[in-house]
């Protein structure tokens, strides 16, 4: 059963990046502070008793039901799956290696200047709006895999969907994160 | 699967991790450099819930102590909501209305009983009115010969 400090702490680790996965799907920050705020309460009122080591996936899961309700309550269904549906038109190329623009990249960022830093703070926004573009599913299975660091069992189950089509979304998401960041002449 | 076949499967893997997790804490700097106004409200919403997370926490020791003062008189140390007042009440009014329904069905065989008195009566070549007469109920008293 997790105390007080430790529900605290794992609240204080998750929340900010539990508000920028909600802002991604929703695009809007008041309602993303909501489903943040409705998503911390249920956990804390339901789940408080349970070993703190489940707590990230049970709270990634209230979290994407409370994104879910938020959408049906808006009544953009729909267009989440318009959204849905970009999964289909993948138009990979296969002679493109996105892994390529993984090389040459650390030591960028130990350079404190304020030029670097200027040139840091864009670069992550530039990450940031790219991760924003990606398609719902793939930004999902990304950010449960790579960012919560969920194993793909544990993304599947809060996805609602097969361990096959995680790594298929979050190869498709680096995929086209990398192809993108490369057209910038950017590596993360 | 050949085995150079898994090894650059594996690297390809490998690979995508590491650029994968070279994005994620990318993010995760510039989900720390949240607007100041944010983060408050992320940390006030936290507290909240954790507020809510303890006075859960506190409301169940007391009902479980109203428990155990009570003994066995089944005390749930709140009062009883509406449903509970309701459900209670619901084998009374199963009582009363079965009981009810036992009377309707007692006047029912007895109207019935009469029904078919009338009836053989009535049906009978006999008048009805010989059955006043003291003379005929002196003839029925008298044993057959």
């Amino acid at each position: 059963m997790a105390t007080d400090k430790e529900l605290s702490d794992f609240l204080k680790s998750a929340e900010k990046r539990a508000f920028k996965r909600t802002v991604y799907a929703v695009r809007d920050e008041d309602a993303a502070l909501d489903i943040v705020q409705d998503s911390m309460i249920r956990l804390a009122e339901k789940y408080a008793d349970r070993p703190v080591a489940e707590l990230p996936l049970i709270f990634a899961r209230i979290l994407s039901n409370a994104t879910l309700d938020w959408f049906r309550r808006q009544k953009v269904r729909q267009a989440t799956l318009q959204n849905f549906s970009d999964l289909d038109s993948g138009g990979e190329d296969g002679d493109f290696d996105p892994l390529e623009t993984l090389e040459a990249v650390d030591g960028n960022w130990s350079a404190q200047g304020p030029v670097e830093r200027l040139s840091r703070q864009q670069t992550l926004a530039l990450i940031d709006a790219e991760v924003s573009a990606l398609p719902p599913r793939q930004r999902e299975a990304f950010l449960l895999r790579y960012w919560e660091e969920l194993d793909t069992a544990e993304t599947a189950l809060v996805m609602g969907c097969s361990e096959g089509s995680v790594k298929t979304h979050c190869f498709r998401a680096v995929h086209a994160l990398a192809k993108a960041l490369s057209a910038k002449g950017l590596k993360p | 699967m050949n085995p150079q076949t898994r090894s650059h499967r594996v690297d390809a893997d490998a690979l995508q991790a590491r650029f994968a997790l070279r994005v994620a804490s990318r993010l995760s700097e510039q989900a720390e450099s949240l607007p100041h106004d944010l983060s408050e409200r992320l940390r006030v919403a936290r507290e909240h819930a954790l507020d809510r997370a303890r006075q859960l926490r506190l409301s169940q020791p007391v009902v479980a102590a109203a428990l155990v003062t009570q003994g066995s008189s089944m005390a749930l140390g709140q009062p009883p909501s509406g449903w509970l007042r309701l459900a209670s009440l619901l084998p009374l009014m199963v009582l009363v209305l079965g009981l009810f329904f036992i009377q309707y069905l007692h006047d029912q065989a007895e109207i019935h009983a009469a029904a078919e008195v009338d009836a053989a009566l009535l049906a009978d070549d006999l008048p009805p009115e010989a059955y006043g007469d003291p003379g005929f109920v002196i003839f029925l008293k008298q044993p057959e010969q």
